[in-house]
C-alpha cells in the first residue's frame, strides 16, 4: 500500500505560503536584506514582518539587525534547523507524489 | 498511509513548482556580477580617454570594439557568479533580463549606424546613455535596487548629453566609466562578487 503524508504531519510553519517562499528565497542566498526579500516575493512590509517573525521564534531564521549608510538595514539567514525543515518539507512532498505515481501504475 | 488523493498530489506538484520558482528568482535576483560591472566600467574609462586622443566625441572605431569586450565581459562575469550561486545561468529572472536588454541594445546599434550616416555623431552620447539607461532600468525591476538607481543615473546622464551635447565625452566617460565601477563595488560590496 502506498505511504502518504497525512496533511496533520505537515510542518504548518513552513506549509504556508509566504513563509514557505521566505525560506525558499534563504535557500538560494546566503543573506537577503528585507527589501530584497519583499521584491522577490512582491510582499508587503507588514505581510513580510509578521511571517518572518514567526519563522525567526521558531529559530528557523535569524535576523541580524544593523545600519548601513546610517540606514538601517535587516538583514535574514535561514538557520541549519530552518534548512532541515524545508528539506524536510520537501521530502514530504515528493512522498506525495511518488505515492500517487504508485497508485497510478497498480491501477 | 493512504493513498494521495488527486487533489494532495496536484498541490504537492504546486508547492514544489513554486519552491523551484522561489529559489531561482532569489539566486538570479543577486547574481548580477560587481566585478564584471566594475571590469566594464574600467574598460569604459580607457575607451572615453582613447576617443578623446583619437577625436570626435564618441570615435566608433574606439566604442564599438569596446562594447563588444564590455558584453562579453558582463556576460562571462555573470556566468562565474552564477556558478558561484549554483543558479543556473538560463534561468527564470536571467532569461527575462536579457530580454528586456536586447531590444534596447538592437536599437542602439541601430540608431548608431543611422546617425553615423547622418553625421550626426553628437546625439551619439546621449542616444547609447539613453537607450542603455533605460534597459538597465527596466532590468533591474528584477534584480537588487541597485541597478535600478544605476538605471536611472544613466538616464540623467543621458539627458544631459542631449542638452549639452559638448560634454558628451566627459558624460560618456561619467556613464560608462565611473558609473559602473561604483555601482559594481556597490554589488560587491553587498551581494558578493
Amino acid at each position: 500500500m502506498a505511504v502518504s503524508v497525512a496533511p496533520e504531519e505537515l510542518d504548518r510553519l513552513i506549509h504556508e505560503r509566504m513563509r514557505l517562499g521566505i525560506v525558499s528565497a534563504l535557500a538560494a542566498n546566503d543573506t537577503l536584506a528585507f527589501g530584497d526579500l519583499k521584491e522577490i516575493l512582491k510582499t508587503s512590509d507588514g505581510n513580510l514582518s509578521v511571517h518572518a517573525r514567526k519563522l525567526e521564534d521558531a529559530g528557523y531564521i535569524k535576523v541580524t539587525k544593523g545600519f548601513e549608510d546610517r540606514r538601517p538595514k535587516t538583514e535574514y539567514r535561514l538557520t541549519t534547523k530552518g534548512r532541515r525543515a524545508l528539506e524536510g518539507y520537501l521530502a514530504q512532498m515528493e512522498q506525495i507524489l511518488g505515492a500517487a505515481r504508485e497508485a497510478l501504475e497498480r491501477s | 498511509m493512504s493513498t494521495p488523493t488527486r487533489e494532495d498530489q496536484q498541490q504537492a506538484q504546486e508547492t514544489l513548482a513554486y519552491i523551484r520558482q522561489t529559489m531561482e528568482s532569489a539566486a538570479s535576483f543577486t547574481a548580477v556580477s560587481g566585478w564584471g560591472l566594475v571590469g566594464v566600467g574600467t574598460a569604459g574609462f580607457l575607451a572615453a580617454a582613447a576617443s578623446s586622443r583619437l577625436g570626435g566625441v564618441a570615435n566608433l572605431r574606439v566604442w564599438i570594439p569596446t562594447a563588444t569586450f564590455a558584453i562579453a565581459l558582463s556576460m562571462v562575469a555573470n556566468a562565474w557568479k552564477a556558478r558561484k550561486l549554483d543558479v543556473a545561468l538560463w534561468s527564470g529572472s536571467f532569461r527575462k533580463v536579457v530580454w528586456v536588454m536586447a531590444p534596447m541594445l538592437a536599437a542602439g546599434a541601430l540608431l548608431t549606424y543611422g546617425l553615423f550616416r547622418a553625421g550626426q555623431t553628437a546625439l551619439l552620447p546621449a542616444t547609447w546613455l539613453l537607450l542603455y539607461g533605460a534597459g538597465v532600468t527596466a532590468g533591474g525591476t528584477l534584480s537588487v535596487r541597485a541597478i535600478r538607481s544605476m538605471g536611472v543615473v544613466l538616464l540623467l546622464l543621458g539627458a544631459a548629453a542631449l542638452f549639452r551635447p559638448i560634454y558628451g565625452a566627459v558624460l560618456l566617460a561619467a556613464g560608462f566609466g565611473a558609473v559602473h565601477v561604483i555601482f559594481g563595488i556597490v554589488l560587491v560590496q553587498r551581494h558578493g562578487g
